[in-house]
């Protein structure tokens, strides 16, 4: 559980100090910095932002850095990332590598946008896939990390006005080594978040409608014997046209495609995604992830909604933000109200 | 308040004198030396006993003469390198690097006997180098001249080192050489339950043969 945290310099916020119970509701009013506080969690916890692909992006306009400082089931996490240079400490013990730090706290980000994954173009997709399977398999960052300079060197090579074909071939070794690890670990976990998300679906919908989950596999059953063949096509077109960078996460309501689903369909299946890495990290970890649920309670209609609450996996922390909270029982959780980049504890903290 | 208003002042500002400022400023040209450190490390060259300037710029003023090693590469005072003028060394096995300053560690194991080879680099478009820019014209010379039994790839095991070694070994093809690349895998002395998954997979796909299975 995330018991403290301190922001400096992140987004909005100049200085931020807060105490957290299990359950928190964040209110306030639009553009205030709610998004923004799910954020910092989510990147104390994993260095990457559910948001941005640069964490940049994130530091304080005209300040040189930001810092996220928590206390994390016991341990002091404290990451400080600057224009230059990056620092990350665990329990004041600065870390070299990213590795001891990312095996200690796990985040499933809810947001109202995760309706794109399922009608969105494939890249959301595999975004969905690879923050999931960072939490999962400690391998899969550096991997995918050596995959995509593969493939942006192979790339820059095809794009040369007179390509030079032995130069291209150096870079097909790497490339598949890391492709194949990467399919592979991406054909596991949606393996094994199949039968969660599929539980998730009919739990929600009360129905006998199936959600079923398959891995389209861009570099084909055979990444190196694909690539070999589309070397022609590589050529004409100047770049690596086959790869797991084509990925998808093919999705199916009862054999069908979603697309043709109404839009409240479509919001059920993100959400059944969502509950079923929520499900998946529990199992894997052994306990369930921090959920960070961005304002999502005020898409839902009233059964939806109770669904949703009933499906979070019992004892874990939860930051739920909304602008209004009217639908929600009073009790157990602890209120903040958020405005002009201030927290403030409403109510103290259970017990 | 009650601050005493100084009055400003109309005289030229004091500076260091011209040979400290020179100094600074080449100090501060070092890798890792900002205008601070210059600063005091001209003043202790200039106001310490211990300092010994003369010998620090005599040492410099050596070190201009260090070139290449025209045949690998490595640091050498001569056309060649020390390794490469030492008739001890066999000349059947030749080691190839990134770097002339990988060497060093590879010579410190004291397992290694042949020569070396520095390539300056490594294949890597991002960062605009191309087998062109590399000694790899060098390297085929000398595998011709010399004729080495097997040539020993020490490159990175990131993904330029990977498609240096792929490059090179295809290169190297029609030569009647072996080929060979160090293993990777464990680090020394340390338990399995230590090891990353990429290094233990790796350490098990260059898994090495202790015994082979008995017939009959």
């Amino acid at each position: 559980m995330l018991e403290k945290l301190k922001l400096r310099n992140f987004r909005c916020f100049e200085a931020l100090d807060a105490e957290f119970a299990s359950t928190n509701v964040i209110r306030g009013p639009n553009a205030q910095g709610k998004t923004s506080l799910l954020e910092a969690i989510c990147v104390l916890l994993r260095l990457q932002s559910p948001r941005v692909s640069s964490l940049a992006a994130a530091i304080r306009h005209e300040q040189k850095g930001f810092v996220l400082d928590g206390l994390f089931d016991a341990r002091h996490m404290q990451f400080y990332l600057g224009a230059a240079r990056r620092k990350l400490a665990l329990d004041s013990v600065e870390q070299k590598s990213a590795s001891e730090y990312l095996k200690i706290g796990r985040a499933v980000y809810f947001s109202n946008r995760d309706v794109e994954i399922v009608r969105g173009p494939a890249d959301l997709r595999r975004k969905f896939l690879d923050f999931a399977a960072f939490q999962v398999d400690s391998a899969y960052r550096s991997q995918l990390r050596s995959y995509e300079k593969a493939l942006r060197s192979r790339n820059l090579l095809l794009k040369e006005p007179r390509p030079n074909r032995r130069q291209i071939a150096a870079f097909d070794g790497p490339l598949v080594a890391a492709g194949d690890y990467i399919t592979a670990a991406r054909t596991r976990l949606i393996a094994a978040l199949q039968p969660f998300a599929e539980e998730a679906h009919k739990d929600i919908t009360r129905s006998a409608e199936t959600l079923s989950l398959a891995h389209r596999r861009g570099g084909g059953a055979d990444f190196r014997r694909t690539l070999e063949a589309a070397t022609g096509e590589d050529l004409r077109l100047r770049q690596t046209t086959a790869g797991p960078h084509r990925d998808d996460l093919h999705l199916l309501l009862n054999g069908r495609s979603p697309e043709i689903a109404s839009e409240g369909q479509q919001r059920t299946i993100a959400l059944a995604l969502r509950l079923a890495v929520c499900a998946l990290l529990a199992e894997h970890a052994g306990r369930p992830p921090l959920l960070l649920i961005d304002d999502v309670f005020g898409e839902l209609d009233f059964e939806r909604r109770n669904a949703l609450l009933k499906r979070l996996p019992a004892g874990s922390q939860k930051f739920i933000t909304a602008t209004d909270i009217a639908w929600m029982a009073p009790g157990e959780a602890r209120l903040f109200h958020l405005a002009a980049g201030r927290l403030a504890a409403l109510t103290k903290p259970p017990g | 308040m009650g601050e005493r208003q100084i009055p400003a002042l109309h005289v030229k500002r004091v500076e260091y004198p011209g040979a400290i400022k020179a100094l600074i400023g080449q100090l501060k040209r070092m890798p890792g030396i900002g205008p601070r450190s210059a600063e005091r490390i001209a003043l202790w060259l200039v106001l310490s006993r211990d300092a010994k300037p003369r010998e620090i710029a005599e040492a410099i003023g050596e070190s201009a003469r260090i070139t290449p090693c025209s045949k690998c590469g490595f640091f050498a005072e001569e056309a060649l390198c020390e390794i490469c003028r030492d008739d001890s060394r066999s000349p059947e096995l030749l080691c190839i690097v990134e770097q002339p300053t990988d060497i060093l560690p590879l010579e410190r194991t004291g397992m290694f006997r042949g020569l070396y080879h520095s390539l300056g680099g490594r294949i890597s478009p991002l960062d605009h180098i191309g087998p062109e820019n590399l000694r790899i014209d060098a390297l085929l010379n000398r595998v011709k001249t010399e004729a080495p039994e097997e040539i020993i790839l020490a490159l990175g095991g990131d993904v330029e080192g990977e498609a240096t070694a792929n490059y090179l070994a295809e290169l190297l093809e029609q030569h009647p050489v072996a080929l060979t690349r160090i293993a990777q895998g464990l680090p020394a002395g340390a338990g399995l339950e230590s090891a990353d998954e990429l290094t233990l997979s790796r350490a098990l796909s260059g898994r090495t043969k202790m015994k082979m299975p008995k017939f009959g």
